[in-house]
């Protein structure tokens, strides 16, 4: 009764292999099998997977033609790299909570934070540079608990509380200061402004902070943790990983790391500035959406982000030498943005569904981070 | 346009009518399948090329009105891509769809397309929309739509579409609120109603896949009862159990290819295995590998939550225990229970004599346990990541150098070798999991747990949505961890599945354990007979869950 096949089956037993061989090669997978070397540094340098790195290679070109007496400089190039490190640490701060599937839209207002945080410990209340740095930078970097705590804890989305608390602690930089806070120490400035082979210290921040950040996320057990929270949170739930914990973290980095850039703010500029954190929010978001396209398939990535970034500002930059209005950095901004949700969309059909979009289908179906959690 | 005769419908429509119990009354050959007119829908040569695959080659068939024809194959095999050509989801690369309508008039390509309806197996519907609104989104736009809607109106056409399901349950709650069996049939009367012409062509994919026995038989009654009003009927399943049942005519692919089109009557269970498979399946035979000890390995005491009343069993080490019951009877909340993937109210868990009771996953890991979930998709897999980075997602940190990275080499050793074992096609580590077929999806999670050599597995409809290929070697790698001594828990809706591979079936029935079944008694039958003793329909279960 229970088996309804009789067990003739030993018959047929020698055809066995002979069948599996024949079918693994039919089978529409297997006929591809292990790339070869070739193919792979193919597909590797294919338009979709590091188009960023072409249309670079177009906007010099262009701009090399359009305006050759002020674009190509070693100036323009070096400034572009100064000048770019501030939001290219922003950018990658923001690649850890999109990584584990969460958005962090307070990003901007924790930058602004920490920027009057740093001004008014030292200008206002007199506190000695080092405490003041660490002061600012916690103080930041309780943003991102803050952010924790209501997404895990409240399981209130993402998107709708770091839009919360981004308005709150906005307010609360304004509160602190509502003006600039000026004639800060030198010995301030100098962790911003100190240059070292030519190249101001900030570049070399994005420089640690992109390797460190690579080898966790990319080469690690925890970065595997992160891509997973982001991929499939139930999934990553049942096979033992700690989404709750992966999220919270996340979010206390981004918030952290963007604390430090408000900081590097101040000190570049030399004056506390209420106003300065909000503007760096959607070229973060550009730039990390932009940087999922490359490399990795649609997966939020360390070296794509950067990459995107100075694509961003080298297009921005040649805009503004050829005479484009001050409005046009919004606008290529937002541009992009669009344009690199509508690439990973496209891609898609190449790779199955990529992270980006599992993080823009959560608005169809809200998993919850931890449903079920006893 | 040439067709092979022998793929026309109506010369030898064999139907044992003494078969079809439940059959409605009517008109057994209604009056499109009179010999000598043409078929309700013809394919011909319907060819789709995917980069570097042909997943469709020359398939020609058709289905006259009345007719039910059964597509079956492997994963893979090309049906799916069949049914997303024909519902215009894909473009074929040649070939010709048309349908001839009982008035003699004929609509061919897209012209077609009005006349298919199609039941996915995602089931098509707006989950956080009720039954109602969901059935009113296929209403065509009139002037009325201003109007505010009539709601007792809706509800009462709504509840007598379902009476004639034989069924009931809350029309205006949330399709997400309802049971799986629920949905398949608000699908199912969505599809049916409002056809102005009897002559369509009725496409279900893999209906059945979350419905128990009984709600089978009801979903079938109901397909007969679409055929008899003149319909064409193309059933896509992988339980051939319902393809003997249900099926006229049955069409097997393989391959992409079209390898078989044979009558009923003209085929049994194991000549449609070797259609399918393309070879003769090893036919799997459980073998007990249950150690006798004194201590039970496992010791689950009082159990309780969800819907689950009561449970205490023991589990020795190398035993395979089957949790059968219909849908809602606790049967399917046990395994998740036990792993802390939901809230328990009460009871103990004991490993080797060991009180662990984990109070999530984490710890239920920790202290030896896995979890293959029922939906893999949703629950069991990062879909976006590779086959080895779900495989090595558990129990990570043993790949660790002590620089702190996945040390690559002995990840690379240890995926290729699970990746061998299970015959996981493709071969590839770094291929994306979302794009291997559901059996090859099925044992990268299973695989993902053997990996972790757990003390117990708990599996959840482990071959839910398996072609039968892939089904062998999920039953054999079950069976290779118990026999490496675990103990298995497995929670299916499959009797004959449990009766295959179980030492012993515990079979629920309203949260607690009507009746444990082992040796002689560990019957098809017998597993069915106890889950419906007392008849509590699923559905009520299920909506008292949902309320």
């Amino acid at each position: 009764m229970p088996v309804d096949e009789p067990t003739h089956a030993a018959t047929e037993v020698d055809e066995v292999p002979v069948e599996r061989v024949e079918h693994v090669d039919q089978d529409p997978f297997e006929a591809e099998g292990e790339p070869s070397a070739a193919r792979r540094v193919l597909s590797a340098l294919s338009a979709g997977n590091i188009s960023a790195i072409y249309v670079f290679v177009l906007l010099v070109v262009i701009f090399s033609i359009w305006v050759p007496d002020t674009f190509l400089t070693t100036e323009t190039f070096k400034s572009l790299l100064d000048q770019q490190a501030l939001p290219a640490l922003v950018a990658l701060a923001l690649v850890v909570p999109l990584a584990a599937g969460v958005f962090d839209l307070s990003i901007g207002a924790a930058v602004g934070l920490g920027a009057i945080l740093i001004a008014w410990l030292i200008q206002i209340k007199g506190v000695a540079l080092v405490p003041a740095l660490a002061i600012s930078v916690v103080g930041a970097g309780l943003v991102g608990a803050v952010n924790g705590v209501l997404v895990t804890r409240m399981k209130i989305d993402s998107f709708i509380a770091t839009l919360g608390t981004a308005s709150i602690i906005a307010a609360m930089t304004f509160w602190i200061s509502d003006q600039q806070i000026l004639g800060l120490p030198s010995n301030l400035e100098s962790i911003a402004a100190t240059k070292l082979f030519g190249f101001t210290l900030p570049v070399y921040y994005v420089l640690v902070v992109t390797i460190v950040m690579w080898y966790v996320l990319e080469r690690t057990p925890v970065g595997r943790r992160v891509y997973a929270t982001g991929g499939n949170v139930d999934a990553a739930r049942l096979s033992g990983v700690s989404t709750r914990t992966v999220v919270f973290v996340s979010f206390v980095i981004c918030s952290t790391l963007a604390g430090i850039v408000g900081v590097l703010i101040t000190a570049r500029l030399g004056t506390g500035d209420p106003t300065v954190g909000p503007p760096y929010l959607l070229p973060a978001f550009t730039a990390a959406f932009l940087g999922a396209t490359q490399f990795r398939g649609g997966r939020f990535n360390v070296w794509g982000t950067v990459l995107a970034v100075y694509v961003l500002a080298v297009g921005v930059k040649g805009l503004q030498l050829g005479g484009a209005p001050i409005w046009i950095p919004d606008l290529f901004n937002g541009t992009a943005l669009i344009l690199a949700v509508a690439l990973a969309q496209y891609q898609r059909g190449a790779t199955g569904s990529s992270h980006v979009n599992r993080l823009i289908a959560r608005f169809k179906r809200q998993p919850d981070p931890e449903p079920t959690e006893v | 346009m040439a067709y092979d005769d022998e793929h026309l419908p109506n010369r030898s429509v064999k139907v044992d009518e003494s078969s079809r119990v439940g059959d409605p009354p009517g008109p057994s050959a209604p009056a499109g399948r009179a010999a000598g007119s043409p078929p309700l829908l013809e394919i011909t040569g319907m060819s789709k090329w995917f980069p570097g695959n042909l997943a469709l080659d020359d398939v020609s068939l058709s289905v006259g009105a009345g007719e039910i024809l059964a597509l079956v194959g492997q994963n893979g095999s090309g049906k799916s891509t069949l049914i997303k050509v024909l519902a215009g989801f894909h473009d074929a690369d040649g070939g010709d769809i048309s349908v001839t309508l009982s008035d003699g008039e004929v609509y061919e390509g897209a012209k077609a397309r009005p006349h298919l309806h199609f039941i996915h197996q995602d089931l098509g519907l707006v989950p956080t929309l009720s039954m109602i609104e969901n059935l009113d989104l296929d209403r065509k736009s009139s002037w009325r739509d201003l109007l505010p809607s009539r709601t007792s109106d809706e509800v009462a056409a709504a509840q007598e579409l379902l009476r004639e399901f034989g069924t009931m349950f809350d029309v205006r709650a949330p399709i997400a609120s309802l049971a799986p069996a629920e949905r398949t049939i608000v699908a199912i009367v969505r599809a049916i109603t409002g056809w102005t012409d009897p002559n369509s062509v009725l496409v279900l994919d893999e209906p059945t896949s979350s419905l128990n026995r009984t709600e089978v038989d009801r979903l079938f009654r109901a397909v007969r009862a679409v055929a008899a009003r003149g319909a064409a009927i193309i059933f896509v399943s992988h339980r051939l159990d319902e393809v003997m049942d249900l099926a006229d005519r049955v069409v097997v692919l393989r391959d992409g290819r079209k390898v078989a089109d044979v009558e009923r009557g003209g085929f049994d269970h194991d000549d449609l295995v070797r259609m399918i498979a393309g070879r003769e399946l090893a036919n799997f035979q459980h073998e007990a590998h249950a150690q006798d000890e004194a201590v039970p390995l496992i010791e689950i005491r009082g159990l309780r939550g969800h819907t689950v009343e009561d449970l205490t069993v023991g589990l020795r080490a190398g035993e395979v225990v089957g949790l059968g019951g219909l849908l809602g009877s606790g049967r399917d909340d046990v395994a998740r229970l036990i792993y802390g993937g939901l809230p328990r109210e009460q009871g103990e868990i004991l490993i080797e004599g060991r009180v662990v009771t984990p109070k999530g996953p984490r710890e239920a890991i920790a202290a030896g346990m896995g979890l293959v979930p029922a939906d893999r998709a949703a629950d069991g897999l990062v879909m976006t990541m590779t086959v080895a980075e779900n495989l090595v997602l558990p129990h990570m940190s043993r790949l660790r150098t002590p620089a702190g990275n996945i040390k690559v080499s002995r990840e690379k050793a240890e995926t290729a070798k699970w990746i061998a074992s299970t015959e996981l096609r493709p071969q590839r580590a770094a291929a994306v999991v979302r794009l291997l077929s559901g059996g090859n999806q099925q044992k990268v999670v299973l695989a993902k747990w053997l990996r972790a050599e757990p003390k117990l597995l708990l599996l959840e409809e482990p071959t839910q949505g398996v072609d039968i290929g892939a089904k062998t070697m999920i039953y054999e790698l079950i069976a290779s961890a118990a026999q490496s001594g675990a103990a298995v828990l497995v929670s299916s809706s499959d009797a004959k599945e449990l009766v295959q591979i179980c030492d012993r079936v515990l079979v629920f029935r309203d949260g607690v354990v009507a009746a444990s079944l082992s040796g002689a008694q560990l019957t098809e039958a017998n597993i069915i007979q106890q889950s419906l003793r007392v008849f509590t329909p699923a559905l009520d279960k299920g909506e008292a869950d949902a309320g």
